[in-house]
């Protein structure tokens, strides 16, 4: 196939990539309908029999600006077995199916990466001083939300961003400032590959260390509960599964990513307009949100005191870049302490928002409600939720408690910026009550419970 | 002739051999010669027995008492060595038998070259030693090489006459002084590491108690004088030593006297006395340090070692408690990757229970912070730390956590040390307080003495174990050896199995991670020798009460199949996904991955 064909590759797929990309788990438009799919640019990474074809899509759903989408597609003559499930199409004589799955593809990407080459307006570069092993074979690893991974041997991660915004993702640039001043709670970032969107650089890929031995955040913190609530009127600190000083250690490196991230990037001190504007923006989201859920209404006039306040904190509110989306699950405990990962921002914030300058307190916040969330999830579709309920309140007091502490020994005490921290909490937890509402109404009562309760409304108990 | 004094301690021996029965004109001490003795037979040679083999700490006084006066002995030991033989121990290990003050439960020795009288004498070691050989089983003990007891005669003849030929044998001083840098170690029982002698008029150094004055191995003649112990008990057949207290052998002002480069020079000393005169036998260091410091006790590694054959690994121990208390892997996994490589001609030795706790004065600053974080905050660890108490009580006598850690320390990496009776999983008597509360005597039987002793039961060195959990009555070899489903058979197969795969005690060690935090699981490979199939064992141990499931990456050996190693069951062949594993609450699996598609 030459380039020109190459080219028409994804015209001759428009029709079949309109079914099939809202079966994508990364595809962000599945609640609208697919007009059309067309190419931004093909590229082809290597031409023989398999071929590894690198495609953008714009993505046609009726909105002014249509998505765009990263796919890498191989083709070949003669599908193997193992590789029957990342069948896409036929096409002509050739098959045309998910490269990711095919290690023999894929090596050409960390081959590209090593080499630092250029292809076709692709760029594949590694960051300075590293060497790379091109021989390492790669998996993909599953259960991705947004984006997808491959794993080479047991030493490198590659993440390809599957929908695109023009720009460095901030993923890319948090990573290259916090090495950049030896950050030792992230993963060391080892090369990208950046393209062209809109005439603005985009970041397409990030090749990262592997950690293996590692796990989630969430999935230690879950073990601890699970522990607790096996003890009926045990105390966290009094049960084996206790979690407090991983929680501290957790805190600790937070902590230490933020002022590194400070050194690395800059702060600077919040003046009366940005607090005004931050509370503007949680008063928005209040807005949509009983939209959708009417069971805000309940809450809402302690809700806006509680965002109202923030325009008038006193003292200095440092402003910094931060993780932007934190939560147990974006943090791994591996054999030598906590890691932060996905420095990505919330990702349906567009890429201004995700890159400006905000109080860490936001990240502080969001751990408080994982911590929350982790502690109460279990007690979802108990028949008698309130039998645990205080065990779980307990816990999750307890490991917030460490967190902070922890936090506090590298950076500000968030404690002492009370105000600003429950605004925070309220705000994530409006969102997780419209997230819920949407997707796990049985989960609903976390959130409004947790609200319930900061905003001293009393009743912390599960009313559903 | 003799001005010599013998004190207390040599007056016990009475007539048998002993350090001074006689003194030569120039004033040397007469000490018997292994040439006195019959030697015991070779055991069979191997030169990585050590590597491999499952190690057995039995306390002489507490296993069997042969002449009936109510203390166990080396004749009674050596009446149950086909019990151990049956069991699947490959060396037994033996704190101190030497005569002895017993103020430091044997390690204050009075004679290195003499038989505590009530354990028996120099010829029945001979005999232990000769029949545990021919049964393949190998024997090694304590020596302490740092220092003596106050009663031993090189001491008393040092502290008589300073121009003597012992008189520079310990370290002298005329004040206390010197090496303001060494820490005290028993801080709860010493003030100083300097002791003033009214007899000789001078301060004695120890690092230890102060009826332990230390050996002067300044003194070149003090070097001598230990390599001939070594030697007196190497001829004898002797298959290793555990090496007590070795940091702390040389003293130099302006450092903290420990772990200094002499010490090292002396420690490749009596390596080349073992590699040049005696095959096959093994130096163990005892340093209870990090292993990051212990790793220099096995010497150079671009030799593969030429110091210790084998150290202890200390801190795995607690961390494995931690771990299961936590149902999180990390506590063991952290300490795992902080452990450096040793040399190939090293092995660790890992243990759940020895008389040897860990101690927190004992770790570097960064552990204590770690392990104190954990256990000050739960009363129940922090209890654990001091006191001892066997391995069923401390997991309340849980079955499943019982055979759990059992096989953690079969698999992991290291040559296992057993603790007597924990086996059948005995318990221990707090009354008797820290010391004694573990060293109650083995049970055999469920009658009088649980079979230890036909002497009065009022007589017994300490009483058996009688609560109605573990009380002898229902805890006893005699019992469980005839039930196939008992802790003790179960142990003895799982020991059968280790012994069948070379990975577990030659094999590399390679964690698998997962994304669930209470499974541990690690692949041990041995590449064989004669290019034939690797011998690949994979163990999966849940940390957890509770089920779990794993996901485990070994797509390394896709197409290959785990058979499990105590039922021999085929699993499904592993092939490109992550191969699902689920596991009982504190359940395991050892699994081998065999090429082979039909059954092994």
């Amino acid at each position: 196939m030459t380039q020109q064909e190459t080219s028409s590759v994804i015209a001759e797929l428009a029709d079949t990539l309109r079914d099939w990309l809202p079966e994508q788990r990364w595809f962000a438009g599945k609640d609208r309908p697919v007009h059309a799919v067309t190419a931004v640019r093909t590229v082809r990474l290597d031409g023989g029999d398999p071929q590894l074809v690198h495609a953008v899509v714009e993505v046609e759903q009726g909105e002014p600006k249509p998505d765009r989408y990263q796919l890498i597609l191989g083709l070949r003559s003669d599908v193997p077995e193992h590789l029957g499930h990342a069948w896409v199409t036929a096409l002509g004589d050739r098959v045309v199916y998910q490269a990711i799955h095919d290690p023999e593809l894929t090596a050409l990407l960390l081959d590209l990466l090593a080499e630092g080459a250029e292809v076709d307006g692709l760029s594949f570069g590694h960051e300075p001083g590293v060497d790379l092993d091109p021989t390492q074979r790669s998996r993909p690893i599953g259960a991705e939300q947004s984006n997808t991974s491959l794993v080479y041997g047991q030493s490198y991660i590659l993440k390809l961003f599957r929908r695109l915004v023009p720009g460095t993702s901030a993923d890319l640039e948090l990573h290259r400032a916090l090495a950049g001043v030896g950050c030792v709670h992230i993963a060391a970032p080892l090369g990208a590959i950046e393209g062209e969107l809109d005439g603005e650089p985009v970041t397409l890929g990030m090749l990262t260390e592997f950690l293996p031995n590692t796990a989630d955040g969430w999935a230690m913190a879950t073990a601890s509960v699970r522990d607790l609530l096996a003890e009926p009127g045990a105390y966290p600190d009094e049960v084996g599964g206790d979690f407090a000083s991983e929680a501290h250690r957790l805190g600790h490196a937070v902590g230490t990513v933020h002022a590194d991230l400070a050194r690395a990037l800059g702060s600077s001190e919040a003046g009366p307009g940005d607090l005004s504007t931050l509370a503007t923006a949680m008063h928005a989201r209040l807005d949509a949100a009983q939209q959708a859920v009417p069971e805000l209404a309940h809450y809402e006039v302690a809700l806006r005191a509680a965002f109202d306040e923030v325009r008038t904190v006193g003292g200095p509110v440092p402003m910094q870049r931060i993780h932007g989306d934190l939560h147990l699950g974006q943090v791994l405990r591996s054999v030598t302490g906590w890691v932060l990962i996905d420095f990505e921002g919330e990702p349906s914030a567009p890429l201004a928002e995700r890159v400006a300058p905000a109080s860490p307190l936001r990240d502080v916040g969001g751990m408080l409600r994982s911590f929350d969330y982790a502690a109460h999830h279990m007690l979802v579709g108990e028949v008698d939720p309130d039998q645990h309920a205080t065990a779980a309140l307990e816990w999750a007091g307890r490991n917030r408690e460490a967190f902070c502490d922890g936090y506090a020994e590298v950076a500000g005490d968030p404690r002492e910026q009370a105000v600003l921290l429950h605004a925070f909490e309220l705000d994530k937890a409006v969102y997780e009550v419209v997230y819920e509402h949407a997707h796990r109404p049985g989960w609903l009562p976390i959130p409004l419970v947790a609200i319930a309760r900061i905003t001293g409304h009393g009743d912390t108990r599960h009313d559903r | 002739m003799s001005i010599y004094q013998r004190s207390e301690s040599q007056r016990d021996l009475g007539a048998v051999p002993h350090t001074g029965e006689d003194v030569l004109p120039d004033g040397h001490l007469v000490e018997p010669q292994a040439g006195d003795f019959r030697h015991a037979r070779a055991a069979p040679s191997d030169p990585e027995w050590f590597k491999r083999a499952v190690f057995y700490e039995v306390l002489v006084r507490a296993f069997r008492d042969d002449d009936g006066n109510g203390s166990g002995d080396l004749r009674g030991l050596t009446t149950r060595l086909d019990y151990l033989r049956w069991l699947g121990v490959d060396c037994l290990w033996l704190p101190p038998f030497y005569a002895s003050p017993l103020r430091d439960g044997g390690y204050d020795i009075s004679d290195f070259r003499a038989v505590l009288p009530e354990f028996g004498t120099v010829e029945d070691f001979v005999v232990l030693l000769d029949e545990a050989h021919r049964r393949g089983i190998r024997v090694i003990t304590d020596l302490v090489m740092n220092h003596t007891s106050d009663q031993h005669p090189w001491f008393q003849e040092s502290r008589r006459d300073p121009d003597g030929p012992y008189g520079d044998f310990y370290v002298w001083g005329d004040d206390d002084s010197a090496y303001p840098e060494a820490r005290i170690i028993f801080v709860d029982a010493e003030v100083s590491n300097w002791t003033y002698d009214p007899v000789r008029g001078q301060f004695y150094w120890h690092r230890f108690f102060s009826h332990q004055p230390d050996l002067n191995f300044e003194n070149p003649e003090v070097g001598e004088a230990m390599v001939d112990v070594l030697r007196f008990w190497l001829d004898l057949g002797i298959d290793g030593f555990r090496l007590d207290a070795v940091p702390y052998l040389f003293e130099q002002e302006g450092t903290n006297c420990e772990n200094l480069p002499r010490t090292h020079e002396f420690l490749k000393r009596c390596r080349k006395v073992v590699d040049d005169e005696y095959p096959d036998r093994v130096l163990l260091a005892e340093a209870n340090q990090w292993p990051a410091d212990v790793v220099p006790y096995f010497g150079n590694s671009d030799v593969g070692g030429d110091e210790c054959h084998m150290a202890f690994h200390f801190p795995l121990m607690p961390r494995i408690f931690m771990a299961v208390r936590r149902e999180s892997r990390f506590p063991i996994s952290e300490i795992l990757a902080q452990t450096p490589r040793i040399p190939s001609g090293a092995q660790w030795g890992i243990f759940l229970r020895n008389h040897d706790e860990l101690t927190l004065e004992m770790v570097t600053d960064d552990e204590r912070d770690y392990m104190y974080a954990e256990y000050a905050s739960d009363p129940r660890m922090k209890a654990n730390l001091g006191i001892r108490r066997r391995l069923a009580p401390l997991l309340d006598n849980d079955r499943n956590q019982l055979e759990l850690f059992t096989a953690l320390l079969l698999s992991l990496p290291g040559s296992p040390m057993l603790y007597y009776g924990d086996e059948i999983g005995m318990g221990d008597n707090i009354w008797l307080g820290d010391r004694d509360s573990v060293r109650t005597p083995m049970q055999w039987t469920p009658d009088r003495n649980a079979g230890f002793s036909s002497c009065d039961p009022a007589r017994i060195y300490l009483p058996v174990i009688m609560d109605p959990v573990y009380g002898y009555q229902s805890v006893n070899i005699e019992a469980q050896s005839n039930s196939t489903q008992s802790l003790l058979n179960w142990t003895r197969r799982m020991i059968h199995v280790r012994h069948e795969h070379p990975a577990f005690g030659l094999g590399t060690f390679a964690e698998l991670g997962s994304s669930n935090p209470s499974v541990l699981a690690y692949l041990r490979r041995f590449e064989t020798p004669g290019g034939d199939e690797p011998d690949v064992v994979v163990c999966v141990n849940n940390l957890s009460r509770f089920p779990q499931p794993v996901e485990l990456d070994l797509s390394e050996h896709a197409g290959e199949v785990p058979v499990e190693l105590t039922g021999r069951v085929r699993f499904p062949p592993v092939g490109e996904l992550p191969y699902l594993l689920t596991l009982p609450g504190h359940g395991f699996y050892w699994f081998q991955i065999t090429r082979d598609q039909e059954a092994p």
